[in-house]
């Protein structure tokens, strides 16, 4: 309980005085996230995340001398809350560059606004294919869900060789950009699907379509969603006696997951961009760290927010502070190594890194593969 | 099915081959080997045969009836008000997610399920003649738009409040009950705890048609919802009926979230959102006030969505499916589902 309620007091108390708590000499980044709301889960996670970057950062001498500060505001996930957040940042408090800890919906709207303002906007883990398309101050550090669908796909009917396959696909931006790059592919490795199925976002009961999965007797089935859809998800397909195997993707990626589905999360296996057991130092440090400071174990959220401030600070040292046209080009020009893995950026500013799988073993989420395929998760150029 | 003999060979060697290979399924059940079951032959392209067709109607038949089910426990409450108050009582289902978290908790700290409930129950049940009492009574006198408001504000403040209290991340059971399935019908499996939720969904209901039928406190409780004035110069206390009617629509309510709990071993702090309006489109359909009606409307409904699930999931999402259905019956009977004109 303890460990629950810290990073979210934690949270609320860096959201309520932050803005207010700017030193001079600091650099600003805005930083949006879900901090209440059906969201506040991960929002809370990607900013401890964000915050143990700016600590690292820091300890490590800040940007030329200059500690970086995170300006911080909680937009519920929610577009109407994002908008107006995201012209207060830019206009207001006068960021030098911002980062969306949050969903698509919401990083959308602060997107187009940082971009009509000229701020750099890097996004950590929303999926949506136009956050980048509004302009180029706009970057994003995670996969677009087409590229995840499609090593999704390559991971069912290549690297597993399983080829009857079943979409249980939520029906939001993320689910549906999976969704679509898992069928786009899904002929090349000769996989043949066998029904698709949507929910919405707040259902957790999914008696029906376990049923008609199981009726349809797929080899494996590629389900979307978040580990609080995942994990009833899971859990229910496991108890309607149905053995396939279960794909997911970086949505399922926390302990929360295994949490839900306890036993039944063994063997699951996802699509994310966080290895545990990376060999990188900067992502042990990155894990160890997040523990320490969050009381839990780390998440896919927390890496990708943590990732994307790295990022933002290696451009910051590049270019300065001072011009947000040179910040824009360090950032578009980005060779860095951070907590996902090896961050560079194609023309659109669509991330190009490799998909880490992991699946989980004896309770905790493990290294299972690496999908390095330039071709296969080259992200749209426009 | 009956027709010339085409199919028959091969199709009941299919379902002969199938019926062994979900046994199988089951034998395999946390075995290593997920790929060396074997298969039934048809693929995608044919349509399965007819028997597993009716089979799998069945199936969603009854994970409707379940979802129905969990949807009557909480509009039983919430057309009990109404049906006594004319309030529309949304903090209902922060009521439900309550019973939820106490249901978890009280299970993990004690590892039985059967003292969470009754403590679910008894403490949430408590807590709805609470609300009755503080947040309701003193708005019996203004408009009925009064009382929503206040409810309505008093459900938004709840959610944050378990946001607060239980952290954001929801609770789970640390080992979960009941989750061992049985087979009740060739191709139907359903978990003990799904069976426990219908189960109690009957002995509840049971109960109260008793309790209303042949005891004088429900003589006392519909003649206070037919006419209070009346019933209250006939002796009745009435605030004593509202108080029993607080309690035992917030303990249902508090019963179904123990439920929901085991079904999904999730308790979020916003559970309660969708059967918060889900609810309110139930009493409706049910015609408002009426138990029986507010009953069919809940099976009806979780039916309804199971098949729509499966096959409009494409073009509609499960509420919109509810909503859909809501409106047409509303457009052919406006009184409710089981009141004709």
């Amino acid at each position: 309980m303890r460990n629950l309620l810290k990073p979210l007091l934690l949270g609320t108390a860096v959201a309520l005085s932050t803005p207010l708590a700017v030193l001079a000499g600091s650099i600003k980044i805005g930083f949006n996230a879900p901090l209440t709301g059906f969201a506040a889960a991960d929002g809370n996670s990607a900013l401890v995340g964000a915050r143990l970057a700016v600590e690292q950062v820091n300890a490590g001498g800040g940007i030329n001398g200059d500690d970086i500060e995170l300006v911080v505001y909680d937009d519920q996930a929610s577009p109407k809350e994002a908008a107006p957040l995201a012209v207060k940042m830019t206009t207001q408090d006068e960021v030098t560059a911002g980062i969306s800890g949050s969903y698509s919906g919401s990083t959308r709207a602060a997107a187009t606004i940082f971009q009509e303002n000229s701020v750099p906007y890097i996004s950590a883990y929303a999926v949506h294919p136009d956050i980048t398309r509004a302009g180029d101050y706009v970057f994003r550090t995670s996969f677009m869900g087409e590229v995840q669908g499609r090593a999704g796909a390559k991971l069912i009917g290549d690297v597993m060789g399983l080829k009857r396959v079943a979409l249980i696909t939520l029906n939001n931006d993320f689910g549906k950009s999976l969704a679509t790059g898992f069928k786009e592919k899904a002929a090349d490795f000769g996989i043949e699907i066998t029904g698709e199925y949507e929910y919405s976002i707040k259902d957790r009961e999914f008696g029906p379509i376990v049923s008609k999965v199981r009726s349809d007797g797929p080899d494996a089935i590629y389900a979307s969603g978040y580990f609080f859809t995942a994990g009833p998800l899971v859990r229910q397909i496991r108890a309607a006696g149905i053995a396939a195997p279960v794909i997911g993707q970086e949505g399922y990626d926390s302990q929360k997951f295994i949490e839900i589905a306890g036993p039944d999360a063994e063997g699951v296996i996802i699509t994310t961009s966080l290895d545990r057991d990376s060999s990188n130092p900067i992502t042990q440090a990155f894990i160890k760290g997040f523990e320490e400071m969050a009381g839990y174990p780390t998440d896919m959220v927390a890496a990708s927010a943590h990732t994307a401030v790295l990022v933002m600070a290696e451009a910051l040292k590049t270019a300065g502070a001072g011009d947000r046209t040179a910040l824009r080009d360090a950032i578009a020009g980005s060779s860095v190594d951070a907590s996902t893995g090896h961050i560079s950026f194609n023309a659109l500013g669509e991330v190009k890194k490799d998909v880490q799988i992991q699946v989980v073993k004896d309770g905790a989420w493990r290294h299972y593969a690496v999908i390095s395929d330039p071709v296969l998760l080259a992200p749209p150029e426009e | 099915m009956n027709g010339p003999a085409r199919s028959a060979g091969p199709f009941m060697h299919n379902v002969a081959e199938h019926l062994h290979t979900s046994a199988g399924n089951l034998s395999l059940r946390g075995s290593t080997n997920r790929d060396g079951f074997p298969r039934a032959h048809w693929t995608a392209g044919q349509p399965a045969p007819a028997t597993l067709q009716s089979m799998l109607f069945l199936d969603l038949t009854v994970q409707g009836l379940v979802q129905g089910a969990i949807y009557a426990l909480i509009a039983l409450g919430l057309t009990l008000v109404y049906g006594l108050l004319r309030i529309l009582h949304v903090a209902h289902a922060a009521l439900f997610t309550l019973g939820g978290y106490v249901g978890v908790i009280v299970t993990n700290e004690t590892d039985s399920l059967a003292l969470a409930i009754a403590l679910a129950m008894l403490s949430v049940g408590v807590l709805g003649i609470g609300v009755y009492r503080f947040c309701y009574r003193p708005l019996l006198g203004s408009p009925p738009l009064v009382a929503l408001i206040a409810s309505i504000g008093l459900f938004i403040a709840a959610e944050e409040i378990y946001r607060l209290a239980f952290g954001p991340y929801g609770l789970s059971f640390t080992a979960p009950p009941l989750q061992t399935q049985v087979e009740i019908l060739p191709g139907v499996f359903l978990s003990h705890a799904r069976l426990m939720v219908m189960g109690l969904a009957v002995v509840i209901i049971g109960l109260l048609a008793w309790l209303s039928g042949s005891t004088r406190t429900g003589v006392a409780w519909r003649a206070t919802v037919s006419d209070p004035d009346i019933a209250s110069s006939f002796g009745i206390d009435i605030e004593k009926v509202r108080y029993l009617n607080f309690f035992i629509g917030s303990a249902l309510a508090a019963l179904a979230g123990v439920m929901v709990a085991l079904l999904n071993n999730l308790v979020e702090p916003t559970m309660g959102a969708v059967p918060a309006y889900k609810g309110l489109a139930i009493i409706v359909l049910g015609g408002l006030g009426s138990v029986r009606g507010t009953l069919a409307a809940s099976l009806a409904l979780g039916v309804i969505e199971s098949f729509g699930t499966i096959y409009a999931g494409h073009l509609l999402d499960r509420d919109a499916i509810a909503f859909a259905f809501l409106i047409l019956v509303l457009m052919v009977r406006p009184r409710g589902l089981l009141v004709r004109g």
